[in-house]
């Protein structure tokens, strides 16, 4: 776990069961050198702001996350219950790693820290997510990120 | 989908298998447990090991599909024998009047563990701990429920009341001490709490509700699978 024989039944062959259509072509972007690059995070685990509606099942939608919003404001409506939650109550970084980002640029490492990040539904299905997809890449562009980490749960 | 419309992207992937299928620019396979993609909370060095591992790909130019191995295992991806709970609590049947007893006794470590982390997950509605038994309740009889919060159908409140209760309890066990290894927590929640007995119950009287979204709800979104009572219907 995710070595497959580490996850419990039947979430293991839901998970080798999953039919996965994959894409028609293999794009691949080159970019500047890593220390110039302004990286945002897009996470699957439905994070939104306390106080905002969850997402519902099978939500195609995106929510913008600004990087200033804080861990203490951010909550978490996936609909999976079978994966673990200890983690990110002990540490968001654990699945939405913004400090460990910023001390990278602060390092040198990468460029900067975008100032929006993504939080999407896992478990929804990508064919409906095309216009979600044009709507976070209109926002990279605008902010000028060009490099993404794409978190799951 | 990022990188066909021209932005460059990694990947953090807990399960290869699905890696391999959707056939990624660039991945990082980390053999984590799911729901811990950086593998280690509270481990700087270890998540930064993972993030600068990842973002490293980004600077290759070997496409169009690469897809490596993270090699070590997180700290606590097994069961830690030095983990303690130090939450003591008071017993009793698993009825509404239990669960807000055992809620009222479990109250004071969650307070502890929210000074600890500085922040709470709970708080998906706006329902308070000591109010979420008694928003639960209705659900037990089986028939008709009004929604126990607003803008919500009647089976999405049902789960997140429930998420948010299962926070709760799982950010109070670890108010003090070492921390757990991934799945300590649930299995104390689920084995020895009223409150885990309770949602079992709350299941069975939601499967067999005349509401479809509850009855789906129940069945599949408030009880993981592996941690049913032998008996339950799966």
């Amino acid at each position: 776990m995710a070595r497959i024989e580490d996850i419990p039944e039947p979430t293991r062959s839901a998970v080798l069961g999953l039919a996965i259509a994959g894409f028609a072509t293999q794009p691949f972007v080159a970019g500047p050198p890593l220390s110039s690059r302004r990286v945002a995070v897009i996470t699957s685990a439905a994070l939104h702001r306390r106080g905002e509606a969850p997402f519902q099942p099978g939500s195609a939608e995106v929510r913008l996350l600004p990087s200033a919003v804080p861990a203490v404001d951010l909550v978490m409506s996936h609909v999976s219950i079978n994966y673990d939650r200890s983690g990110w109550q002990r540490d968001i970084n654990t699945i939405y790693p913004l400090d460990r980002l910023r001390e990278l640029a602060a390092a040198g490492v990468i460029g900067a820290v975008a100032d929006t990040h993504f939080a999407v539904m896992g478990s929804t299905d990508p064919a409906t997510m095309a216009e979600t997809a044009d709507q976070i890449v209109g926002q990279l562009r605008q902010e000028r990120s060009d490099a993404v980490l794409l978190s799951p749960v | 989908m990022i990188e066909s419309r021209g932005v460059p992207t990694v990947t953090l992937g807990l399960v290869r298998h699905h890696l391999v299928a959707t056939a990624p620019p660039r991945a990082l396979f980390v053999p984590f447990v799911l729901g811990r993609p950086l593998g280690e909370p509270e481990d700087a060095a270890f998540q930064t090991r993972v993030l600068r591992h990842a973002l490293g790909l980004l600077e290759r130019r070997d496409g169009p599909v690469i897809i490596e191995d993270f090699a070590t295992d997180a700290p606590s991806h097994r069961a830690r024998s030095g983990w303690e709970l130090g939450i003591v609590l008071p017993g009793g049947t698993a009825d509404a009047a239990g669960v807000a007893r055992e809620i009222a006794a479990v109250m004071p470590y969650w307070h502890r563990a929210v000074a600890r982390f500085g922040r709470s997950t709970v708080g998906i509605t706006s329902i308070e701990p000591a109010d979420m038994v008694g928003a639960l309740a209705p659900y037990l009889a089986g028939g008709p429920v009004e929604s126990p919060v607003a803008g919500l159908v009647p089976a999405l409140a049902l789960r997140f009341i429930a998420d948010d209760l299962k926070a709760f309890y799982s950010e109070a066990a670890q108010a003090e001490g070492e921390h757990p290894g991934a799945g300590q927590v649930d299995r104390w929640f689920w084995s020895e709490t009223l409150a885990g007995q309770f949602l079992v119950a709350l299941r069975r009287a939601g499967m067999a509700s005349a509401d479809n979204a509850i009855r789906a709800f129940a069945t599949r979104f408030l009880v993981p699978v592996p941690f049913l009572p032998e008996g339950e219907p799966r």
